[in-house]
């Protein structure tokens, strides 16, 4: 079995990776990618805790609550691309951009 | 039937009308606006009084071990509500239900023509006879303090009645004002008593070494702090100046409060403190020398004043300094001879005053009804017109003056023979003896003097007197009945002296009463007795040919030093005008110092506050960019610093 630590570095890996692309990229749907990558290591974490549920606490038995969990939040993920996607196509039908940058009426 | 039980009811039957006259609709209020009511409930109050005070007459009291109800309890301190009924609560409780009621009636004939403003008189006048019930009933300290406080807010309610009036406005706040400075002394008294005792009770407070844990100068301060209520309230010196000015109410207000009752709180209040005043004599001495200053420099007021309710008011000050006189020298009787005499001469004089004062004032009440003007240079001759008036005034002030066998004489010779006793064991006494001597002259003098340039003489201004009718001459007469008969209460049973010796029993352990018989030889035998008489007398004789005989040329006091006297007299001392003064100048310095403070230091700060968060608030705006991935890096960096700080700075720093 693969050390529970490999799937941790891995997921913390990716959530730096996706929180870099956040904060770097202009092209707004390049971001809204960015954020489904963090949002994927968390649900690597949730898997990983989950499979390694019944090592770290052999009187309990198994559990699958955490994969259940992550099912979940994929389908989450997946609502809420939907609803971003949607807000995007709003925000660049009336300023023909989505560049972040340039989106920043909202403000003092 | 034990009526004592039911002497709570007393003031609550006046309080009952209160609240009728204040809030029921007009028109069911009836005659007078009111004073059906309001006679209703003085009536109910003055009969269950009375039952009381049979009770106390034959030997019943309330004091220690009387039932009372907790109040509060505050840690350690319980205050309690009770009643505390002993001879001197049966003296004041015959005081204000007979002169209350008298005045009461009074009003309906004289407060006739103010319209629809009697109802506020009738409201206020029964809620004070009501809190004046029961402040002389209240079984501690606090509860007095409470009543004392309301017995003031309704003199100032009553001061202010006509309020549209600025004199009488701003005589309300004086009172209001002035007395206060005396409650503020008061409270910080009955403070340090319950500091050191953890109680405020007259049973506890009373008993034999219930003081005992209190250091003796502290026990001095406290005594001279509460003495300094009654000075606020009975208007001794230096706080006097307020009662003349209180003369701007209506007369039978001034009967009432400012000569029979209220006034007599600071009185009552002293000799309710005995049993403590009389463990500090430094205390009872400066009672005695408040007492006599007072009786002196109210007295001289009176000899040049022109209005005739501020003559009354002056006696009044007058008077009440003759009782606290008495009560400072009586202690000394009581801690060097264990005789009372003096504390009963003192509570003797409170009574026979009370009545005598009251009727000289609905007397002058009667007088100012009829004439229009409370200026007696602009009165006289009324004796023709107003025969019933003139005769009971001329009562009230015989009475005053000391003649026998009227109620005056009998106690201010009792008051001015235990001030020369007491002078056997203080010089000081004897000093105020001299005082109290001269002012009885005084006295004598200027009550005259008021009488003859009221009622006799030529008319000297256009005015159509009338006798008043007979609802305010039936109280005048009844008044001056008791003004004739009240001294006798010397003589009925075993004498006045011994019925008050009954409220400081615990104090004289094994006095003797005399018997009455030798009362009346001892005043009759004593040459000091016809030193009074004859000074009384000397007083009447000048007033007669100063003020009625005519050919008595005044203009000696127009110049030299018996004008500079006169303008001095007629200015009070300049007393008043140095409150003014005080007032003005340095006060007023002071409040312009105070409001530069409030305006650049107070609103600086203020408005640096408010300078501080608009301009931090603009500034800190600009970080409100509307740049997404700006906000998202500071959430970033603050989740990081966060993790920093539990991870490594809460384990380090041992939390």
């Amino acid at each position: 079995m693969i050390p529970i630590e490999y799937w941790l570095m891995f997921s913390s890996l990716l959530l730096a990776i996706g929180a870099y692309g956040v904060l770097t990229r202009k092209n707004a749907i390049v971001v809204l990618m960015c954020i489904e990558i963090m949002l994927n290591a968390a649900n690597i974490n949730l898997v990983a805790f989950s499979s390694y549920y019944s090592t770290l606490h052999p009187a309990f038995g198994t559990d699958a609550s955490g994969q259940v969990f992550a099912l979940f939040s994929i389908a989450i993920a997946a609502a809420e691309v939907a609803v971003g996607l949607a807000i995007l196509l709003s925000v660049y039908r009336r300023y023909q951009t989505i560049d972040v940058d340039k989106i920043n009426i909202l403000r003092w | 039937m034990d009526w004592l039980q039911l002497a709570w009811l007393i003031p609550v039957a006046p309080f009952i009308a209160f609240l009728l006259i204040a809030l029921m609709p007009r028109r069911t209020l009836g005659w007078e606006d009111g004073c059906g009511y309001a006679i209703a409930g003085a009536g109910t109050a003055f009969a269950l009084s009375m039952l009381v005070i049979w009770e106390v007459v034959n030997g019943n009291t309330l004091t220690i071990g009387a039932p009372r109800f907790t109040w509060l309890v505050i840690g350690d301190t319980t205050v309690t509500f009770g009643l505390w009924i002993d001879s001197l609560t049966a003296l004041m409780l015959l005081v204000v239900s007979i002169v209350g009621t008298l005045v009461v009636i009074y009003s309906a004939g004289y407060m006739h023509h103010e319209g629809p403003t009697r109802r506020r008189y009738y409201a206020e006048i029964m809620l004070f006879i009501s809190v004046m019930y029961g402040l002389v009933l209240a079984d501690n300290y606090l509860e007095m303090f409470i009543f004392w406080e309301l017995v003031g807010l309704c003199s100032y309610l009553l001061i202010g009645f006509w309020y549209d009036r600025p004199t009488a406005a701003s005589a309300a706040k004086r009172a209001f004002i002035v007395t206060r400075v005396g409650d503020i002394m008061f409270m910080a008294g009955i403070v340090i008593l319950l500091k050191y005792v953890g109680n405020l009770d007259f049973a506890t407070l009373f008993e034999g070494g219930a003081t005992a844990v209190i250091p003796d100068n502290m026990l001095t301060l406290s005594t001279a702090l509460i003495f300094g209520g009654a000075i606020g309230k009975s208007a001794q010196f230096p706080l006097h100046e307020w009662l003349p000015d209180a003369m701007e109410g209506p007369t039978t207000v001034s009967a009432l409060i400012h000569a029979a009752t209220m006034v007599k709180a600071g009185v009552y209040l002293v000799a309710r403190t005995y049993p403590l005043l009389i463990q500090s004599p430094e205390s009872l001495l400066f009672v005695a020398i408040i007492g006599g200053v007072t009786a002196i420099v109210a007295a001289s007021c009176a000899l040049a004043a022109n209005d005739i309710k501020r003559v009354l008011a002056y006696s009044t000050i007058s008077q009440l300094g003759y009782m606290i006189l008495g009560l400072g020298a009586g202690g000394y009787l009581v801690i060097e001879l264990n005789n009372p005499g003096g504390y009963a001469a003192a509570t003797f004089h409170l009574m026979n005053h009370a009545f005598f004062k009251a009727l000289l004032f609905l007397c002058a009440g009667s007088v100012i009804h009829a004439v229009g003007t409370n200026d007696m240079r602009l009165m006289g001759g009324l004796r023709k017109t107003m025969k019933i008036t003139s005769t009971t005034m001329l009562i009230g002030a015989l009475a005053i003056a000391g003649v026998p066998p009227l109620s005056g004489f009998w106690s201010k010779d009792e008051v001015l023979a235990a001030v020369w006793h007491a002078g056997e064991f203080d010089w000081t006494f004897t000093v105020l003896w001299v005082l109290g001597i001269v002012t009885a002259f005084m006295t004598a003098f200027y009550m005259f003097r008021m009488w003859f340039m009221t009622f006799a003489g030529e008319q000297r201004s256009e005015f159509h007197a009338h006798e008043s009718p007979k609802v305010m001459t039936v109280p005048l007469m009844i008044l001056a009945g008791l003004a004739i008969v009240s001294g006798f209460a010397l003589f009925i049973g075993d004498g006045f002296k011994a019925f008050m010796s009954g409220a400081v029993e615990g104090l004289v352990p094994g006095f003797h009463h005399e018997p009455v018989a030798d009362v009346a030889i001892e005043i009759f035998t004593d040459p000091l007795t016809y030193v009074s008489l004859a000074l009384a007398a000397a007083g009447i004789l000048l007033a007669y040919r100063m003020y009625y005989m005519p050919g008595f040329d005044r203009s000696v006091f127009a110049r030299g030093v018996p004008g500079t006297v006169q303008k001095a007299l007629e200015n009070r001392w300049y007393i008043s005008k140095f409150y003014d003064d005080f007032a003005y100048k340095v006060w007023y310095g002071f409040s312009l110092v105070a409001d530069l403070f409030d305006r650049y230091v107070i609103d600086g700060i203020v408005n640096g506050f408010s300078y501080l968060a608009v301009r931090g608030g603009s500034t800190m705006r600009k970080g409100q960019s509307g740049n997404v991935q700006r906000y998202t890096s500071l959430i970033v960096i603050g989740i990081i610093a966060l993790l920093l700080f539990v991870l490594y700075i809460v384990p380090w720093g041992g939390w």
